[in-house]
């Protein structure tokens, strides 16, 4: 079943004197319930765009947008967001931060608790629940946003190169425990990252984008059984496939920039 | 997973239990570095005025004026006007730590207003900006045209010289606000009001207050300012009562007491930052 359903959709920004920027372009994409989907691309190709468009924290400019068949007009029930590193609010405590979705909605304070203590045992935060932020490492952090994300039972769930910021040791340890989680709860999962090992190794299906304004150039179904590793066979045809396609389009993207670089020089 | 990060967790363990310990605790090095430069000055200044230097009359070195609060029984003035130098200390440090006080809520919630409405901004940001130069001493003469003489003018000139400048502060501050917390709150279903006091005000507080202590030296010197010309009584009074009876060593153990105070006071607002405001380091 479709959860997920982008039609035509683009987003332009403001740009410096009046100009505007078209940031995304055409995006049409849709998502199956349950499915874990990887969006690859190059830096400033509109991922972060688009994800805020799904959440709804931005306006579209064109096209549309439906969640569960429902127009997407704003912040939704059981759709939350993990960003990178420093999302945390550094003045609330691990449970405070893991319980401030539910505070914004007036969950009664024993049930919230509650709620956050087994939220926090599952990322084995526990030893950790009066903590501050910035005495917690990188992972532990972005395990904090984690939990803070599942507290809310969401179906949907957006992650903005969520671990991006971590070394590599940790970032693969996170990367385990983000399909432990999914394999458990099994909501509907959209990855954005740069890093096509961890789009592979993560995704049921990776959708490349392009830079400037971006665009969907390709979507690759990953039929690996799970779990996987690097090292399995397949796993390098896959990755060299996207890395081909980054690469072409990279220098696409340079050479047209450095046409336009030439033809404002004559 | 759990191993490693059991693993992980108890290399945190060990680093903290091998940390060097010596036998001089480093809060008692620190004290005595600091001190070390004051020894020095009192060292010479004493040595000075021992070995016959004439300026010791006017500039008395602190065994005189410190001995001259022994002395006068740790109070100054005369008959009904004597008032204990505890008392005045006491007085003029209340004095500065009310106007602060009520400067920094009026700044905040004023600055939240301008930034939450654009109609009230083009109206107000004017006049704030109008007013933020003149300086808190300048708003002595009116203190005491409204209010006479007494504690509301003292008040009334920190507030003035702390308010406006904390008010384009937070106006600041609220555009400084890391536009990620904003939408992670949005994302997790905060409404406006909500984003405004839980995430917002939160976020800005501990800005304001740096800007709060910064500016609490101008506005202890417009205090003492004000006890000197108008108020009558605290520190700065005891300053000005040194110089009318020429009495040097009064001059300089007000100066000495306000030093002191200065800096005891400052060091219980970094104390409230730390405490109270933990989220951002207090520089």
């Amino acid at each position: 079943m479709t959860i997920l359903a982008c039609r035509h959709v683009g987003k332009v920004w403001p740009g410096p004197n009046g100009t505007s920027v078209a940031a995304l372009r055409d995006i049409d994409l849709s998502v199956e319930n349950g499915e874990f989907v990887a969006i690859l691309g190059p830096s400033g190709c509109g991922k972060s765009t688009l994800l805020e468009l799904i959440a709804g924290l931005e306006p579209l400019s064109f096209g549309r947008i439906t969640l569960d068949g429902k127009p997407v007009l704003g912040p939704a029930p059981g759709v939350v967001m993990v960003f990178q590193e420093h999302s945390l609010f550094p003045w609330l405590s691990v449970k405070d931060n893991v319980g401030f979705g539910l505070a914004m909605k007036k969950v009664p304070k024993p049930v919230r608790e509650a709620r956050v203590a087994q939220l926090l045992e599952r990322v084995r935060l526990s030893k950790f629940t009066v903590h501050r932020p910035h005495q917690l490492s990188g992972g532990m952090k972005q395990r904090v946003a984690i939990a803070r994300a599942l507290v809310e039972s969401p179906d949907f769930i957006m992650m903005d190169e969520p671990f991006a910021a971590l070394d590599f040791q940790t970032r693969v340890l996170m990367q385990h425990f983000l399909l432990e989680v999914w394999l458990e709860f099994k909501p509907t999962i959209i990855f954005v990252t740069h890093h096509i090992d961890e789009a592979v190794l993560l995704a049921d299906r990776v959708v490349v984008m392009s830079a400037g304004p971006g665009r969907i150039i390709e979507e690759v179904r990953i039929d690996l059984p799970r779990p996987r590793r690097m090292t399995d066979p397949g796993f390098n045809d896959y990755r060299a496939r996207l890395t081909e396609t980054l690469e072409r389009e990279v220098m696409r993207a340079h050479a047209e920039d450095d046409g336009l670089a030439v033809s404002n020089a004559a | 997973m759990s191993d490693r990060t059991g693993t992980l967790e108890s290399v945190g363990v060990a680093v903290a239990a091998t940390t060097p310990r010596s036998a001089v605790p480093s809060w008692a090095w620190g004290v005595f570095k600091a001190l070390i430069p004051w020894a020095v000055v009192i060292t010479i200044w004493e040595t000075a005025a021992a070995s016959g230097w004439n300026g010791s009359v006017l500039f008395p070195p602190p065994s005189a004026f410190l001995s001259y609060a022994i002395e006068s029984d740790f109070r100054v003035g005369f008959g009904g006007d004597a008032m204990p130098i505890p008392v005045a200390i006491i007085v003029s440090a209340l004095r500065v730590l009310v106007g602060l006080a009520i400067g920094f809520a009026a700044a905040v919630a004023t600055g939240i207003l301008i930034s939450a409405s654009g109609a009230f901004s083009d109206m107000v940001m004017p006049l704030v900006r109008g007013l933020a130069p003149i300086a808190p001493i300048a708003w002595i003469p009116l203190g005491i045209v409204l209010f006479g003489i007494g504690n509301p003018t003292a008040i009334f000139v920190v507030f003035m010289g702390v308010y406006f400048i904390l008010t384009i502060s937070t106006v600041a501050s609220v555009k400084a606000v890391d536009p990620r917390l904003i939408k992670t709150a949005r994302s997790f279903g905060a409404s406006k009001t909500q984003i405004w006091t839980r995430v917002i005000f939160p976020a800005v507080l501990p800005h304001v207050f740096t800007m709060l202590r910064i500016n609490f030296f101008a506005a202890w010197m417009a205090v003492l300012a004000a006890e000197m010309v108008g108020v009558k009584n605290g520190l700065g009074m005891m300053i000005i009562l040194g110089r009318e009876m020429f009495n040097t060593k009064l001059i300089l153990l007000g100066m000495c007491m306000v030093g002191a105070t200065g800096y005891a006071v400052d060091v219980l607002l970094v104390q409230i930052q730390r405490r109270i405001l933990w989220w951002e380091r207090a520089p």
